[in-house]
């Protein structure tokens, strides 16, 4: 760790320190991973089959018609169906494994009997039931998450890249410059912001990126704001003054002294900005005016709980994973902050 | 301060103008406008009668007629502007999907509006302080921790979650409070006291919901400020002089801890009025916030456009008013 400065360091230090903060962490580290490799663990193509002397891994790749494993269709295999096929002539064509939950975000499981939504059966592994129309709550979920946070990650990245440039511009340079973003960016951020997305979305269905570039549209303002007010106080520092004197150029102070002094702005309000995107996206898919309608998304599940409260399986494990993942992001924020802005309260008595 | 206050009142004009002409410029652009939806609405009725929809379709004419009537015929800044001159004369038009004024249709939701931003106001102000004087004191107490956990979860969901988990709960599950709306059906046939006992029973979940958030930002603000403060030498001073520590705190702490909430007071203006639609929705109220999202759902520009109008003057004042409280706490800030 030599390369960090020692303050970085002590930060570091500090964070590990704040227990639930790095315990939130770590947790949602490993979820993330999880949901990347989910193909693995929550869905309908099999880990590994063994059919016939030959091994398949469908997991990843094109998919493997029915006709492969014998079956007389040429669509793709049903490995429920194999895995049941294959059980009952007591495995000596090979066998099938199966992830933890067999079933894939989009498909339809229907029953015979009854009407969806289904609730939670462990026999069926539908661990956490079904939907409306017969997916798999637990998948939905998972999918679901990774879409959330791949989301907000996009939008961290994307309001982040203008919003220190810009700001930094701005509290830097002041001036004419300075004056004239302040203007717009006060008319932009007075712009009422689910009016323009609802309006935009209902000419056409926004897809992934066309909603990631409506969200930066309206988030770069606030970012832009903090990065100005932390360069314009820098700026007036005495070793920005110094730095001058011996010569340095604009972009060495820009990018050596003025930046690293306001990584503390930046860095805070990253597990903030996550929050945000994750509770936004849910909200406009909540509305229906967020991605297109297969995609799985918590805020669909969650208007579908909340119309269908008799199936409170649904809206019990989307409020529950919400929550749950929500104050674990805030606990992450509350310790960075710690970390990067210790506050040391003297109790008087 | 007054030539502060005069600049920033002179700043309100081009930022309302601004923002008016962007929303004004985007609805012109959207497709299904009200000349559409009549049209569609015509071929419906006449295919439900019998006829042959494209018989009947609009002549030109009639079209023309239609586009002259929302002043679709002229360039956007010239119906802009005609638009800005109604709207100075006290005019927002009339609804393009009732006919009804502008100003009618929200003048009849703004009451349950105004009900739910004072009360829940008036809660915050009322819990939040004492609760968070009670923490900064009482710090790392069992209450303190308590009182922060259940603070911290309401901090950490968004409130239209909040929302959700209050309905699920206490009104589906638990059926204590009634499911939504803002009064019941039968509410003009019930006594006085049945009235006031109706209202309050739908109001609790969604107060608790539009409470939630800006009650821990509240609290834990209250706290932190009042907990620099009690650290700081004049409250030392203070009390070594012969103070007690209760007087200490409310009469010099607690005044120099009002000043960053003050900042915050402004925006109370806004959220009294425009409310969250998201909770709104929910609990299904015809306040101020659902009528903005059924009217862009409808493309009822007209009342999209009164809504803008009058929430975004009160954002601008609000952001005003702020720094008047800030002042008037803190006689230390210069403008």
């Amino acid at each position: 760790m030599s390369w960090f400065s020692p303050q970085t360091k002590k930060r570091f230090l500090r964070f590990r320190k704040v227990k639930r903060g790095y315990w939130s962490f770590n947790i949602l580290m490993a979820l993330i991973m999880f949901s990347f490799a989910a193909e693995l663990f929550v869905n309908s193509r099999a880990i590994i089959v063994s059919y016939q002397g030959k091994v398949y891994f469908p997991t990843y790749g094109s998919f493997i018609p029915g006709t492969t494993f014998d079956f007389d269709y040429e669509y793709e295999t049903n490995y429920r169906d194999l895995k049941k096929r294959l059980n009952q002539s007591n495995n000596a064509d090979g066998f099938v494994i199966m992830p933890l939950v067999p079933y894939n975000p989009y498909e339809n499981n229907l029953k015979d009997e009854g009407y969806p939504p289904f609730p939670p059966n462990f026999a069926d592994k539908h661990y956490l039931g079904t939907d409306n129309t017969g997916r798999d709550v637990l998948a939905r979920l998972v999918y679901g998450f990774r879409i959330a946070i791949l989301f907000s990650f996009g939008l961290l990245i994307l309001t982040y890249s203008i919003g220190i440039t810009l700001g930094c511009a701005m509290g830097y340079f002041g001036g004419r410059f300075d004056i004239v973003f302040q203007r717009l960016i006060e008319v932009w951020s007075n712009v009422p912001f689910l009016y323009v997305v609802i309006i935009m979305s209902s000419i056409v269905v926004p897809n992934f990126t066309m909603l990631l570039v409506i969200m930066v549209l309206f988030s770069w303002p606030s970012m832009t704001w903090y990065m100005r007010t932390s360069a314009y106080k820098e700026k007036a520092r005495d070793y920005v003054s110094a730095a001058k004197s011996i010569g340095a150029s604009t972009p060495r102070i820009l990018f050596h002294h003025v930046l690293p002094n306001s990584v503390s702005t930046i860095v805070t309000f990253v597990p903030f900005q996550i929050a945000a995107g994750i509770t936004s996206l849910t909200a406009l898919d909540y509305l229906g005016f967020g991605l297109p309608s297969p995609t799985p998304s918590w805020g669909e599940l969650l208007q579908q709980g909340t119309e269908n409260l008799s199936s409170s399986w649904i809206v019990a494990s989307v409020v529950c994973m919400m929550v749950f993942i929500l104050i674990m992001v805030t606990f992450i924020g509350e310790a960075v902050r710690e970390a990067f802005d210790p506050k040391k309260h003297s109790i008087f008595q | 301060m007054a030539q502060y206050l005069l600049r920033r009142l002179l700043l309100i004009p081009p930022t309302f103008l601004g923002l008016t002409f962007l929303v004004f410029v985007i609805t012109r652009f959207v497709p299904g406008g009200p000349v559409e939806r009549m049209i569609a609405e015509m071929q419906e009725s006449a295919a439900s009668s019998g006829q042959d929809a494209a018989q009947i379709d609009l002549d030109e004419e009639q079209i023309a007629q239609l586009n002259e009537y929302y002043g679709f015929d002229k360039p956007i800044i010239i119906s802009y502007g005609i638009w800005l001159g109604r709207v100075f004369q006290g005019d927002l038009g009339a609804s393009s999907r009732y006919g009804d004024p502008v100003a009618e249709i929200i003048g009849s939701r703004l009451p349950i509006s105004i009900f739910y931003g004072v009360t829940s106001m008036l809660i915050t102000y009322f819990i939040c302080l004492p609760l968070g004087i009670f923490k900064a004191i009482k710090h790392q107490s069992v209450f303190d921790n308590l009182s922060s956990s259940l603070v911290f979860i309401g901090y950490a969901l968004p409130s239209y979650v909040v929302a959700v988990i209050l309905m699920v709960v206490f009104a589906s599950h638990l059926e204590w409070f009634p499911l939504g709306g803002f009064v019941s059906d039968d509410f003009e046939d019930l006594s006085r006291w049945e009235q006031v006992k109706d209202l309050l029973a739908h109001a609790v979940l969604p107060l608790t919901a539009y409470v939630s958030g800006s009650f821990a930002v509240m609290t834990f603000m209250m706290k932190n400020a009042l907990m620099d403060n009690l650290a700081a030498d004049y409250v030392r001073t203070a009390m070594a002089k012969g103070l007690s520590f209760r007087q200490a705190v409310l009469n010099h702490a607690f005044k120099n801890s009002l000043i960053p909430l003050a900042t915050h007071f402004g925006n109370n203006i806004s959220i009294i009025i425009a409310g969250s639609f998201l909770i709104e929705k929910i609990f299904n109220i015809d306040g101020f916030g659902l009528l903005g999202y059924e009217s862009i759902l409808e493309r009822d520009y007209p009342v999209v456009m009164g809504i803008l109008v009058i929430s975004s003057l009160l954002q601008l004042f609000g952001n005003i008013l702020s720094d008047i409280c800030v002042a008037v706490v803190d006689p230390r800030v210069q403008f």
